[in-house]
């Protein structure tokens, strides 16, 4: 298979769906399909994995025998994806480090790097973000409303 | 007239001053936590309720109703301002509002969607009012093989949500079905799909997905593009903040769809509201003749499922008046504070406490007013949002969203879910599989599923029973159009074509 | 008045005084974790009960209740594991703490390695059945559904749920046969009996009540030991000729993994006085359920017991059992 297709985007969420179908089929045919009273748990996963399978098949299908190679257009911003991934990355980590440093710290640093890394503001400005909107949360959410927000080993 | 008996008899009580003081307590409690996630309408009933027992309990129940209420009508604003779900029942607010706010029109979309709030919201209490016996035995006859048919013009939609591939659509859909069938199945008590994972016994929350795949993923797309400002604010002047008479004239059927929808969707208990917002919003789109607009702005894409959400809750009113039946959690926190004030909810309730029944049905036409009176001056207050820069906005969202997830169940792992979800958002984005169809079939995933398994239950395999009911029978018909509708239209279309020739 | 005052105040110096006299008083809000999420069953129940107990000035400190859904009771259970040894945590138990783990191998851990505090209440039940359906008593429906097998159907809920056990062991018991249909809620189950779709349910009778004195339900047994007072009239299940062991469903009080003593023995203390608090039995009274105290040690027995009686009874229905 030449790189090209291998960085196919439509080629691959195919196969990985096609991937999940056969998952979802395998699980599903150990639960019972059709019970003495009734479909059984398997009956509806069997269903719609099969129809992800042979759709996600026709999906690779069409796109191995299209008479154009790929699709052109528009160039990629790779630059910009790069740092979209990277403020997801920077969010995501952000969540087990709430369990031991508490939603505002976790918080404050996610804004921190928001508005510095991302957003290529100054330090002081990432700094007095970092502070004012956790400052706000804590005052809307716990305070105001009463909602519960995560809370880390040190008691905030 | 007994009704109109009863209403005047009704204002008499919603008028006095303390119930209407407390209406209004209500509306504004109800426009606060519809507008911000993290804290639910039966969450805040829930946290009222002691502070109530000691009120008189008709201005009590009228002002943890307004909450009720009222929070559909807060429910869009973060909707329409930032992608972002305030509540289960404004998912689809997003497709079309979000559209509208990136074009400048953000004040208009806020609007139009209180004023959609206010009409359908009206004419459901109308509804209740005058019809409520007749209606109430209609929902009862409303069982598992009609649900079926719904849940199937529910998916029939995803023909009409589709972007440029029908493949990519009905593809996410499935995967929607899947999400939706993780965790414990009800009937067997069998664990599927949660690999080991005790978090995912009890299923994947709605409000995770979608504030995921909205909300997370709009902010990944627009730190790519770079977009300083990827809203247009709104330009100053009180013209830019209503919406225009075009705008509301194209409008007009879709309050009224979204009235009926939501209003008859909203008595079925066991359907939630999100239903009946995507059902009207695929009617809509299903009869209008410019379908080619929804999912860019067009004004009746957002007022027919906000109309939708805000009828529904009128609905709910039904069942619980009627017959004691709560169709959700808020509508049970109600029905568990007119129990602890000593009331007996059911079908004599009408008839012993007058006072409590007329004075709550007067007390929604009064609340619907206030809600009106209350959001249209909101509307350029909420417009400034926009004008926050970019990098604390965003900051702003991430944060609103993690504690939106985290109050589901104040579970860590729902936010995880919650970054998960914006990256299969953004993966599905720059693939082009649009992610309208996959909420769709998350939400309708497990009625459908039920409603089958239920109906082959009750006929012992017969599977006629889904088709041979005449109110089945008559919705699968609607949702045979539905599907066949952009053939008919294209057949429509060619032949006006060769007649014009 | 002023003697509810007085009633109130002397509330409070015996709360004060009973809590020094075992060395643990709650000094920071109480948190009391539920399975259901706000206005489900245990969450109303919770929130109902400490509102009374408020308005009878047995609480020192605010009692919050804090829902933690998702699988049943599985992310309650394991909420409660993180808590282990923390004396501001309680949980509102229902059955389902007890079958669950039985089914679910994912889940975290079992009802017996929590600490048990108090049961608090039984809750009866009654089958009901359509004003317009043709049976006045439950042998009426039980021959119906030996003469036409598996033509019966009854709403409820999970297969774990008390109606399906008590349905599974009616049949076992009596050899009819009639189909289970599970609804996720309580309202869609009396929705579709009352629209004639099903044709018996198991009901709790506070949700029946307004439809049976209505004329809309006609109850049919109750599922008691002895005739509750809102229905005299009701027969219980061995009254009515059907003598099959009671399937109890209880709700009590369970706290995190080792909670010190002192704690628990406040905890057991605070409930065995709410049990004859007028308010909460009052409420208790308006609902239909009976007040079933039992302290610590006394729980820890009835729940290994009722345990082993589910385990059974789920083995018998064909679920399959993994602990």
């Amino acid at each position: 298979m030449p790189p090209a297709r291998l960085r196919d985007g439509e080629l691959l969420s195919g196969a990985a769906l096609a991937g999940l179908g056969v998952y979802i089929v395998s699980e599903a045919s150990q639960w019972s399909f059709l019970g003495p009273t009734g479909p059984g748990p398997g009956f509806f996963p069997v269903c719609y994995g099969v129809a992800m399978v042979v759709l996600s098949l026709v999906l690779v299908g069409r796109r191995l025998f299209a008479s154009r190679p790929a699709r052109g257009g528009e160039a990629p911003n790779r630059h910009g994806v790069a740092v979209a991934l990277l403020t997801w990355l920077a969010f995501a980590l952000t969540i087990p480090l709430m369990k031991y440093l508490g939603f505002l710290v976790a918080f404050g640093l996610l804004t921190f790097f928001v508005v510095v890394v991302v957003f290529r503001r100054s330090i002081a400005a990432g700094v007095a973000a970092a502070v004012l909107c956790p400052a706000a949360f804590q005052l809307v959410f716990p305070v105001l409303l009463q909602v519960r927000l995560p809370v880390g080993r040190f008691g905030f | 007239m007994e009704a109109v008996r009863g209403l005047l008899h009704g204002f008499g009580v919603a008028l006095e001053p303390v119930n209407l003081m407390w209406c209004v307590i209500g509306c504004f409690l109800g426009t606060i936590i519809g507008i911000l996630p993290g804290l639910g309408p039966a969450a805040t009933i829930a946290m009222l309720l002691p502070l109530t027992f000691r009120m008189d309990p008709t201005g009590g129940i009228i002002m943890l109703a307004g909450i009720y209420y009222g929070a559909k009508y807060g429910g869009s604003t973060t909707s329409i301002l930032l992608n972002m779900p305030g509540e289960a029942s404004s998912v689809v607010t997003c497709i079309d509002g979000y559209q509208m706010a990136r074009k400048g029109r953000a004040g208009a979309a806020l609007g139009i969607a209180a004023i959609a709030s206010f009409v359908a919201g009206t004419i459901g209490i109308v509804i209740l009012t005058f019809l409520a016996p007749p209606l109430a035995e209609l929902a009862l006859s409303f069982s598992s093989p009609e649900f079926f048919a719904l849940m199937v013009l529910g998916l029939a939609l995803v023909v009409l949500l589709a972007g440029d591939s029908m493949l990519k659509a009905v593809l996410a859909l499935l995967l929607g079905l899947w999400l939706a069938s993780i965790g414990t199945d009800l009937f067997t008590a069998q664990t599927r799909f949660t690999m080991g994972q005790s978090d995912l016994l009890g299923g994947i929350e709605f409000m995770v997905i979608a504030v995921g795949v909205y909300a997370i993923t709009e902010v990944m797309l627009s730190i790519e593009n770079r977009e300083e400002a990827r809203l247009l604010p709104v330009p100053r002047g009180l013209r830019n903040y209503l919406p225009s008479w075009e705008e509301l004239k194209a409008c007009r059927f879709a309050f009224l769809n979204g009235s009926l929808t939501g209003f008859f969707i909203g008595t079925l208990p066991g359907a939630a509201s999100s239903v009946s917002s995507f059902v009207s919003y695929g009617i809509e789109k299903a009869v209008s003749k410019r379908p080619e607009l929804f999912g860019h702005g067009a004004p009746e894409g957002l007022a027919a499922p906000e109309g939708a959400n805000n009828a529904d809750s009128s609905g709910a009113m039904l069942p619980l008046l009627s017959f004691g039946i709560p169709a959700g959690g808020s509508t049970a926190m109600l029905l568990s504070a007119l129990i602890l004030w000593g009331y007996r909810p059911g079908p004599l309730l009408i008839q012993e406490s007058p006072d409590l029944f007329w004075g709550l049905v007067a007390s929604m036409y009064i609340g619907n007013v206030v809600l009106l009176l209350m959001n249209l001056p909101l509307v350029p207050l909420f417009a400034q949002i926009l004008r926050i820069p970019t990098h604390i906005l965003f900051s702003i969202v991430l944060g609103v969203s993690i504690v939106g997830a985290y109050s589901v169940s104040g579970n860590l792992f729902d936010v995880l879910m919650l970054a998960a979800f914006g990256l299969l958002g953004y993966v599905m984005a720059k693939l082009s599989y649009p992610t309208a169809p996959l909420v769709l079939g998350f939400v309708l995933g497990d009625p459908l599923e039920r409603a089958v398994r239920q109906s082959l239950t009750m006929s012992q395999g017969d599977p006629s029973i889904l088709v041979a009911r005449p109110i089945a029978a008559v919705i699968l018909l609607v949702a045979a159009v539905v599907l066949c509708s952009p053939l008919i239209r294209r057949l429509v279309g060619a032949g006006r074509r060769t007649a014009a020739t | 008045m002023r003697l509810s005052v007085l009633a109130a105040v002397a509330g409070i110096l015996v709360t004060v005084a009973s809590a020094h006299a075992q060395g643990f008083t709650p000094t920071r809000p109480v948190e009391v974790v539920v399975h259901t999420g706000p206005g489900g069953g245990t969450d109303a129940f919770a929130r109902a009960m400490f509102t009374a107990l408020r308005k009878d000035g047995l609480l020192p400190v605010n009692f919050l209740v804090v829902n933690k859904t998702g699988g049943g009771s599985a992310t309650a259970m394991r909420y409660l594991q993180e808590k282990t040894g923390d004396d501001h945590t309680i949980a509102i138990f229902s059955s389902v703490w007890i079958t669950d783990p039985l089914v679910q191998k994912e889940a975290p851990l079992t009802i017996d390695q929590l600490t048990p505090i108090s049961r608090l209440v039984l809750e009866p039940a009654l089958f009901v059945v359509n004003a317009k359906s043709p049976y006045k008593t439950l042998k009426d429906f039980i021959d119906a559904a030996k003469a036409n097998p598996g033509q019966l159907k009854q709403s409820g809920g999970s297969v774990l749920a008390r109606d399906a056990v008590v349905r599974h062991v009616l049949r076992a018991h009596t050899g009819a046969d009639w189909s289970f249909i599970s609804f996720p809620s309580g309202g869609e189950r009396v929705a579709a009996l009352l629209g004639g779709h099903v044709d018996i349910m198991m009901i709790e009778p506070s949700e029946a009540g307004e439809l049976i004195r209505s004329g809309r339900l006609r109850a049919l047994a109750q599922i008691a030991d002895t005739r509750i007072p809102g229905f005299p009239d009701v027969p219980t299940l061995k009254e009515a000729g059907f003598d099959v062991p009671n399937v109890p469903q209880a709700r009590g009080v369970v706290a995190p993994p080792k909670m010190p003593a002192a704690a628990v023995a406040y905890y057991e203390d605070l409930f065995r006085r709410a049990s004859q608090s007028p308010a909460y039995k009052q409420y208790l009274a308006d609902t239909q359920l009976e007040n079933a105290y039992l302290g610590s040690s006394d729980l820890a027995g009835f729940l290994k017991q009722y345990q082993n009686q589910m385990r059974e009874i789920l083995k018998g229905a064909g679920v399959a059992v993994v602990r």
